[in-house]
């Protein structure tokens, strides 16, 4: 073999050598090389893959055409390969797009779609069909019914895996019972060793899909599983939104910014993106602003006793105006000038342009552009003592030392230039420092410090003292570097940050127009500070009709439908969001009944309404269940960690418009954190509901237990007792009545008095909420109150009974009345109520 | 005393006053003086502690409540027939017995439960379990002194002289010692002994025959019988009555339960207790003074000393001197570490020169 190393240099065609051997690889042969990627990495899971990737298909499809889904699968011997088909009752696919459903990977309607559907690459299906035509060399059978139809279309293809096109085998019309929908049979080569994988996908599929109807023949099976619809409601209808600004990523910003017919930045983002309306918008675009030009640094301006004398440095700069004229020119802009705290030099040009309007209103005299320009730049060099070139006025020259790279060899320097320090700025920079720093720092640190600064400020480029936040932070650092070497005064982390923040919120947002979308597209660091802006402005979480919850009440349904448990809870949180797209947790718990009790408890893992079968063990879900103590909500946890144990049965479900996969085979959902902790709320917010299930159950069973013993015990010590003294049995009902019924709540009705008897037998006082609805009016209760409903009376009392005590509930009705009891206050296991 | 009929009688009441219970559609209790270390009272009458007026109901509103009742239930029939029948048992045959009832629910689940159980209806009845006929097995505590005594036994009477008539192992005591009779004696005082060795080691010595003395041997923490006879010994004959045991906690409340009466059976204070016996020793301040050889307190016993400084039967000047003292001196001695000192140290100096303090010889 040739060594390419050794000739290197010596041959000038070695590049294009190599790139002789390089060619475009198509989707479909990367596919076949790469069948683990997409779950048919076996052939007993390439089997469970193919039918989750055609009933995810199916289950999209009827849905989105408003059909109550009902679908078959069948798994069939056929010598040494298995045929699956797979029927479903949707509205059917043209002929023309058929063969590219079916037939071309990464085709398919929902990829740029931000709404929650199963399916999201387009690959599923076609990989399937790809798997199907590599194992067992028979092409894809298709056939579909588009309603309104009489005749169904039948197709055999595969896919070209060069070219990654359909290739279309036979092309006839036939006839087919269903109305519409579609069928597709493919024959791979697979086994059945992951039976219980897909008894479990068509299972879980059926429990969060509980207005489906599925129904799965295979060989195994003596009769087919069929699971009926617990629901004739469909999912929420989901709409498809735009992207949310904080979800999108660099490059798609840039594709979005290329595709877009807008022209301005606004714009194009209140058209592209959801939630962003002017004012958003407009927020962004100042964050944009920020970012991408800096801010200007404000200034005090000179008072009454400075000597920087605005108005004669505005008049001097005004000529062949008039003397009045340039009088209230100069005066008014110093005037202006003085009443603001602190002045950028945008702000001073917006003062000396309405200055300037005025004047011209009031003399009739004209003031330029040019005139306008001096007089700003004469203001602001008598402010700030810098003139338009950025030098510092009346100073021997530049400070060394640029920003971000001041070093020992240079401080020399910038001792010797230390007439920057004289500037007017120093006094305005000490006071910031000062006011931002602990009043520890001594105030030679901080003279040092604002010396430091200032000097570094003046360095900027030109002289409005434009700066982006990180560029001060820079600035800042190394000017705290400096005084820590040269003054041995340390500004740690917390004191900078403050002297940043002092400085950052002072300086203000320039008015420069943003640059175009045309420029931010065309350069990549523009884009990446228009991201940074979208990031850091507050938008409103994104709508959230684009998700489709089962909700709580289904999720319970579906549960109760396939699971016999004897408790079943559910909880729906409400909408969040991770990287702009929301999401929605739901969690459901069934326990007891004929779930099995030995081992750990069964976790169903859903996201889209797609159960996920495999590697339980990287999924997020798993992790957030194990870290719950389960024993706080009654469950066995050996240890305190992992999956509980017990006869309950957990299940997730993650609805998104981006679900975070850990892989393609969407087998496992990612570690989001802000998802990790929906996820435990959710479940918790069920486990809660159980335990309280499970309290009242023991304490129940406890009770029973004790209605049992003692039921037994009594007769047989009354016997004794009875044999004993040579009596004869005596009447035990009395007492076994006291300890079975601790509370009890008797009616008894006689010459229009009605009379409940309130019975306390237990050893605590009973505070009780007794409500009797009386259809006829009620007179003369005993305590209580009495109140008209539309026809029905509610007497209501709260009597309070002793220990071993009873109480008379007594009121008149006349003729016949209905009555109605109802008892709150006592638990219901100590309460027997006979009324 | 109460007469077998008696004792069927008070048996035969509380059954009877569980069926009221029923019939009156009341649930079965049992009232109890509670039988806790703070329940017991000094009746200043008797010079005995007894129980308080705290009580505990066992109600069959429980499980547990109910089984205990039923289990009490056929107790009472057991002992009623087992009275009209003339007939006694063990209190260990008892728990064997409830074996053969024909209720699970009724059957013992240890010996402690029947023993608790007939020490219940000993108090709710007032009627000792000697008179239910009732007996613990046998303790194997013995008399060694000059006292003659005539024993009503299953086979006749017997007339025993508790010095000539028995072996070096002297005379056994009976269960129920109420079915002896003292005929004729010439008793100084009695020293009851907590250790074979050491009554071993008086009778070796001849001090019973020196001293005209009867030597109980209680055997560690004594038995209600051999308790009983001290009493009698007392009471009929007049002699004083002297406490001989180990120098650690634990001797003490043998002591205490000779002459206070046991929390346990603080029902029979009055019959069992001895209020005038003395405690010779070892004491704490004989381990300092005769510089006996010692052990170090253990934490058990540090604990067991400070709660007997709470125990209201031994709030006195005494034994709060006694025990603050050994608190102090963090050790305990035996009685057989007298024998440092000779083995003649005991009965030639130690006792004569304890009892001679004491007054009593």
């Amino acid at each position: 073999m040739t060594s390419f190393q050794s000739t290197i240099g010596d041959e000038e065609g070695i590049a294009e050598e190599l790139a002789e051997g390089q060619r475009e690889i198509s989707i479909a042969e990367f596919f076949e090389k790469n069948k683990h990627m997409l779950g048919f990495d076996s052939g007993a899971r390439g089997l469970v893959t193919a039918v989750k990737e055609a009933v995810d298909n199916a289950l999209d499809a009827t849905e989105e055409a408003g059909v109550l889904p009902d679908i078959y699968i069948e798994i069939e011997e056929v010598g040494d390969y298995y045929r699956l088909v797979i029927e479903d009752n949707g509205p059917g696919i043209t002929k023309e797009q058929l063969p590219k459903v079916f037939g071309k990977l990464l085709y398919g309607s929902r990829f740029h779609a931000r709404e929650q559907s199963r399916g999201q690459q387009g690959i599923g299906i076609s990989a399937a069909v790809l798997y199907s035509q590599l194992t067992s060399g028979q092409p894809a059978k298709i056939t579909s019914r588009p309603k309104g139809q009489s005749r169904a279309q039948y197709f055999e293809l595969i896919i070209d895996t060069d070219t990654n096109e359909p290739e279309i085998k036979a092309d006839d019309e036939t006839t087919w019972d269903r109305p519409h929908g579609t069928r597709i049979e493919l024959e791979m080569e697979a086994n059945m060793r992951a039976r219980g994988q897909l008894h479990d996908y068509v299972k879980h599929t059926a429990v969060v899909n509980p207005h489906a109807r599925i129904e799965l023949r295979e060989p195994g099976l003596d009769e087919p599983m069929k699971f009926e619809r617990a629901t004739d409601e469909l999912p929420a209808e989901t709409k498809e939104i735009r992207p949310h600004p904080h979800g999108v990523e660099l490059g798609a910003l840039i594709k979005m910014l290329e595709a877009t017919e807008s022209y301005s930045v606004s714009g194009f983002l209140q058209e592209e993106f959801t939630r962003v309306g002017k004012k958003t918008a407009d927020s962004v675009i100042g964050n944009f602003r920020d970012v991408y030009y800096g801010r200007e640094l404000s200034w005090t301006p000179p008072r009454a006793h400075d000597d920087r004398d605005v108005a004669a440095a505005v008049g001097e700069a005004v000529a062949n105006k008039g003397k009045a004229a340039t009088a209230d020119f100069a005066e008014g802009v110093a005037e202006t000038v003085a009443n603001n705290d602190r002045l950028s030099r945008s702000e001073l040009a917006t003062i000396v342009g309405n200055v300037a309007e005025t004047v011209e209103d009031d003399t009739g005299k004209t003031f330029g552009g040019t005139v306008r320009e001096n007089a700003v730049d004469a203001a602001w060099r008598a402010i700030t003592g810098v003139d338009a070139d950025g030098d510092a006025t009346g100073t021997a020259g530049d400070v060394t030392g640029t920003v971000g790279d001041a070093g020992g060899e240079e401080a020399g320097d910038e001792e010797a230039g230390d007439e920057g320090a004289e500037s007017p700025l120093v006094a305005d920079v000490y006071a910031l420092v000062d006011e931002a720093t602990s009043t520890r720092k001594d105030d030679a640190a901080v003279q040092a410090m604002a010396d430091a600064l200032t000097r570094r400020f003046l360095n900027l480029d030109g002289d409005a003292f434009r700066i982006a936040r990180d560029d001060l932070e820079r600035l800042v650092a190394d000017a705290a570097n400096f005084v820590a070497e040269q003054h041995d005064a340390t500004f740690g982390e917390t004191a900078r940050e403050n002297v940043v923040e002092a400085f950052w919120s002072r300086a203000r947002t320039v008015p420069d127009d943003p640059p175009k979308v045309r420029d931010v597209a065309g350069d990549r660091d523009t884009s990446a500070d228009l991201l940074a802006a979208m990031r850091a402005t507050d938008i409103l979480a994104p709508p959230t009709d684009c998700l489709a919850p089962i909700t709580a009440e289904l999720v319970e349904a579906g549960l109760r439908k396939e699971y016999d448990a004897d408790f079943y809870a559910a909880a729906t949180r409400d909408a969040e969001v991770h990287g702009g797209d929301p999401f929605i947790v739901e969690a459901g718990i069934a326990y007891g009944g004929s779930i099995p009790a030995e081992g750990s408890v069964e976790l169903l893992r859903f996201a889209n309404r797609v159960p996920l079968v495999y590697q339980r063990g990287a999924c997020a879900t798993t992790d957030v269940i194990k870290q719950i103590g389960w024993r706080n909500y009654g469950l066995d946890q050996p240890g305190g960690s992992g999956l509980p144990n017990g006869p309950a049965v957990i299940s997730i479900h993650v609805a998104s418009t981006n679900v975070p996969f850990t892989s393609e085979s969407k087998d496992a959902l990612a570690n989001v954190p802000a998802i990790e902790d929906e996820i435990e709320l959710a479940v918790r917010e069920a486990a809660r509901e159980l335990k309280s299930f499970l309290n009242k159950r023991r304490s129940m069973q406890q009770r029973r237990e004790k209605q049992d013993v003692l039921g037994k015990i009594l007769p047989e010590m009354a016997d004794k007792v009875s044999e004993v003294t040579g009596r004869p049995r005596p009447d035990i009902d009395g007492a076994l009545a006291r300890i079975m019924n601790n509370v009890s709540v008797e009616r008894e009705v006689s010459d229009g008095t009605v009379t409940l008897v309130v019975e306390n037998h237990s050893d605590v006082n009973e505070q009780l909420d007794i409500t009797d609805i009386v259809s006829t009016e009620p007179t003369d209760p005993s305590e209580g109150t009495v109140v008209d409903m539309d026809g029905e009376w509610f007497v209501q009392w709260k009597p309070e009974v002793p220990s071993g005590d009873e109480r008379e509930l007594t009121y008149a009705v006349d003729g016949d009345a209905e009555f109605e009891v109802s008892v709150g206050g006592v638990e219901t296991e100590k309460l027997t109520v006979n009324a | 005393m109460t007469t077998e009929s008696d004792a069927r009688d008070e048996l035969i009441d509380l059954a009877a006053d569980f069926y009221d219970q029923f019939a009156g559609g009341k649930i079965p209790e049992l009232q109890l003086p509670t039988r806790t270390k703070s329940n017991i009272e000094y009746d200043t009458e008797s010079g005995v502690w007894t129980y308080g007026d705290r009580t505990s109901t066992r109600s069959a509103n429980s499980v547990r409540g109910a089984r205990k009742l039923l289990k009490a239930a056929y107790t009472i029939e057991f002992l009623a027939n087992q009275l009209d029948e003339g007939r006694s048992s063990t209190l260990r045959e008892l728990y064997y017995l409830s074996e053969s009832w024909d209720n699970d629910e009724a059957q013992f689940k240890s010996q402690n439960e029947s023993n608790d159980l007939v020490e219940d209806l000993e108090i709710v009845t007032g009627v000792t379990r000697e008179d239910f006929h009732m007996r613990p097995e046998e303790s194997g505590a013995t008399l060694m002194g000059p006292l003659e005594i005539r024993e009503q036994t299953r086979r006749g009477e017997r007339e025993i002289h508790c010095q000539e008539d028995v072996g070096e192992g002297g005379y056994q005591i009976p269960n129920n010692p109420d079915m002896i009779e003292f005929l004729d004696d010439d008793i100084d005082f009695a020293l009851a002994v907590e250790t074979g060795g050491m009554r071993d080691r008086l009778v070796e010595n001849g001090f019973d025959e020196a001293y005209n003395c009867l030597v109980i041997h209680l055997k560690g923490q004594p038995a209600r019988a051999t308790r009983r006879i001290t009493k009698r010994v007392h009471d009929e004959l007049d002699v004083p009555i002297a406490v001989f045991a180990d120098g650690d906690p634990w001797s003490y409340r043998i002591y205490g339960s000779v002459a206070y009466g046991s929390i346990k059976s603080a029902h029979l204070s009055k019959y069992l207790a001895t209020p005038e016996a003395q405690f010779v020793g070892i004491q704490p301040e004989d381990i300092v003074e005769y510089d006996l050889p010692a052990d170090p307190l253990s934490d058990s016993d540090v604990n067991a000393l400070e709660s007997e400084l709470d125990d209201p039967r031994f709030q006195t000047d005494y034994w709060e001197e006694q025990i603050e003292l050994q608190l102090d001196i963090g050790k305990k001695s035996e009685q057989q570490s007298l024998a440092s000192r000779g083995l003649d140290f005991v009965t030639d100096t130690y006792l004569p020169e304890r009892l001679g303090e004491m007054g009593v010889i």
